[in-house]
């Protein structure tokens, strides 16, 4: 099985390696050091700054519930689909096809197409306004729960088919061995299809995470002045206030964010999974 | 009354039938094997058992129950798997302990039956290993381990040795029948290889085709077969047609008189007879059940040469001893052993 040693192979890997330096690892570390030399000298004091500012701590405790609460919807919403798709259904390609169908528009048009439908004369507020629960439309635009409808949508696609992905991989024989030694449908699930399909829920939260923690289209257009997240931060430090320094203060915090968080996504599974 | 009865079983998948018209009975405290070529259906024949698929059409009944409708986690049946099926991401304790644990037993009495059941297979101080870090023959020891735990009412393996070594193959067999007669259980095991159950079982029911074509014990079946397909199984390789005359007597195609050991009810029927109990002597020899022919083939075989003479009811294939030589070409005299001789429809 061992491959020779041969210096070409290694070659083949060189264009995406130049790409990744020099469009991402060095403008990252430019980033970085923006941040670390306010004033040409090396200081914290960007980040003390920052961190004392009440503006900003609410920003990051916002972004980083939204970003979880998404992902948790995300699962919730994403696991009976995938179980569902890669288990039970009969026209899995077409199911998958719906799945991701989402993915086809761009972010811009979902997010107008959530404000025509949940604006004060969205057929959401018609319905709640007609069945009788509420007398008057209510505020369902520009606020946090128009941002996590946003964002579920925007992303359950990609739980879903990293879900799948894993699910496809659990042979059948399991599910029916579990049955057979007793378990109903639930039990198996949470004892057979639920720890074997943990590596595919990280896989998805971690995507699902960064995709929210660093959307800008769906909180700058479903969020409203009062709800700012990071990446929308970001854009109001570099391009209204033209503060660099600043901007890349909040861009470092939230790549750490990301990281971190998904660091710990990972560690938590391997405590359900030690196979995983 | 059996303990299990499949009656006028159909089922298949979609529109593609594969048992029709099946029927088996098991009773309490059997081995049997379900014997049969890649595809016949054994596999289907298990999973309908087990309650993993509904048949189309019949009714499983299981000491005198319908089980045909009962969920599978309710039948308290076995399932040893080809694959054997071992949770990944548990122990073997765990594994072993998944039944018990489903069935709500308290901690104490699922540590103590689990490393119980260890001991009995073999696999005491595995208990913390994970499935891939064991052998083939380890895993499938958990896998009966876990099947046994349950104490189930019946225990299906389907063709559980297909992925050891020979040797290996071996020894587990012995080691399944040993458990199997140290703890009395019913068990219903799949397999096509003829010798492994043969080995076995207490009964041994040949398929065929979506159908069980005999079910008897080893010896009978290897003795007596019943059809020309489980006679081809068991190792008969000459057919040829008979007319009944009288008591055990018989005229071949050729009108050569034709004496038997057993006798047979209808008029014209099929005899067949093994290569080893044809005896080849020079032609016009005066001897029993006598039938002339021409050396086609011979073929060295090590202990003995195997011949291949043409006659005028067919093609034989006979057995000779080593110091037997007949050349190609020569003519000899054929006789059948009159009490080898087997009558099938
Ligand atoms: N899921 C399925 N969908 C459609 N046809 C199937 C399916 N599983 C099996 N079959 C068909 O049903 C027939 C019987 O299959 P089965 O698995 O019962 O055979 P088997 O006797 O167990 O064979 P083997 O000894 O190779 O395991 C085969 O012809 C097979 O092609
Ligand atoms: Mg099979």
């Amino acid at each position: 099985m061992n491959r020779k040693k041969n210096f070409v192979w290694p070659l083949l890997v060189l264009p995406g390696v130049l790409f990744v330096t020099v469009f991402m690892l060095i403008p990252l570390f430019s980033l970085c050091l923006t941040s670390f030399f306010p004033d040409q000298t090396f200081s914290l004091s960007s980040y003390f700054s920052l961190f004392k500012d009440q503006y900003f701590q609410q920003t990051f405790v916002r972004s980083i519930r939204l970003s979880l609460l998404s992902t948790f919807m995300c699962a919730l919403l994403g696991f009976p689909s995938a179980y569902y798709i890669s288990k039970y259904s009969r026209h899995k390609g077409m199911m998958m096809a719906f799945a991701v169908f989402p993915m086809f528009t761009s972010p811009v048009v979902r997010s107008f197409s959530w404000m025509v439908i949940l604006g004060k004369r969205g057929i959401v507020n018609n319905f709640l306004v007609w069945s009788g629960l509420f007398a008057k439309p209510q505020d369902l635009l520009y606020n946090e729960f128009s941002m996590t409808v946003g964002f579920v949508q925007l992303f359950l696609p990609q739980m879903i088919l990293a879900l799948i992905g894993v699910m496809d991989n659990i042979p059948d024989d399991l599910t029916l061995a579990a049955g057979n030694l007793g378990a109903t449908r639930i039990g198996s699930f949470i004892h057979v299809i639920f720890p074997l399909s943990i590596s595919g829920l990280v896989t998805g939260s971690v995507l699902v995470f960064t995709g929210c923690m660093t959307a800008y289209t769906t909180p700058q257009l479903l969020g409203g002045t009062d709800t700012r997240v990071l990446a929308t931060m970001v854009y109001q430090y570099a391009m209204s206030l033209r503060d660099w320094t600043q901007a890349s203060v909040v861009a470092v915090v939230m790549i750490v964010c990301t990281m971190a968080i998904s660091s710990i996504f990972n560690s938590m599974s391997r405590k359900i999974n030690p196979m995983a | 009354m059996a303990l299990l009865e499949l009656k006028n079983i159909t089922a298949g998948y979609d529109q593609n039938i594969i048992l029709k018209d099946f029927n088996i009975s098991v009773e309490k405290g059997e081995f049997v094997s379900l014997l049969g070529s890649s595809g016949c259906g054994k596999t289907t024949c298990l999973r309908l058992i087990a309650g993993f698929a509904d048949p189309m059409n019949g009714q499983i009944l299981f000491n005198g129950k319908d089980y045909t409708g009962v969920p599978l986690h309710k039948r308290n049946f076995g399932f040893v798997f080809q694959s054997y099926a071992l949770f990944p991401h548990l122990t073997v304790f765990d594994n072993v302990a998944f039944g018990l644990k489903m069935r709500k037993m308290d901690k104490e009495t699922i540590r103590r039956e689990v490393l119980d059941m260890l001991k009995v297979v073999d696999l005491e101080g595995f208990e913390n290993r994970y499935p891939r870090e064991m052998s083939g023959g380890q895993r499938q020891r958990v896998a009966l381990a876990r099947a046994l735990v349950i104490k189930p009412d019946l225990l299906m393996f389907d063709e559980p040795l297909s992925n050891l070594d020979a040797k290996l193959r071996v020894k587990m067999r012995v080691e399944i029948r040993k458990l199997q007669q140290k703890l009395g259980f019913t068990a219903i095991y799949v397999t096509h290889d003829q010798e492994e159950c043969f080995a076995i079982s207490d009964k041994v029911a040949i398929m065929n085709k979506g159908v069980i074509e005999q079910m008897d014990t080893p010896s009978e079946i290897y003795n007596k077969p019943k059809t020309e397909f489980i006679a081809r199984f068991v190792g008969f390789e000459n057919f040829f047609d008979l007319t009944r005359t009288g008591s055990c007597a018989f005229k071949a195609a050729n009108g050569a008189e034709i004496v038997t050991g057993s006798d047979h009810a209808s008029h014209s029927c099929k005899g067949c007879i093994r290569p080893g109990d044809v005896s080849v002597h020079a032609a016009g020899a005066d001897v029993v059940n006598a039938i002339e022919g021409r050396v086609m083939v011979s073929t060295f075989l090590g202990q003995h040469n195997q011949l291949n003479v043409m006659t005028d009811i067919g093609e034989f294939v006979v057995s000779t001893d080593q110091t037997q030589v007949f050349p190609v070409g020569e003519t000899v005299t054929l006789s059948l052993a009159a009490n080898k001789i087997i009558l099938i429809d």
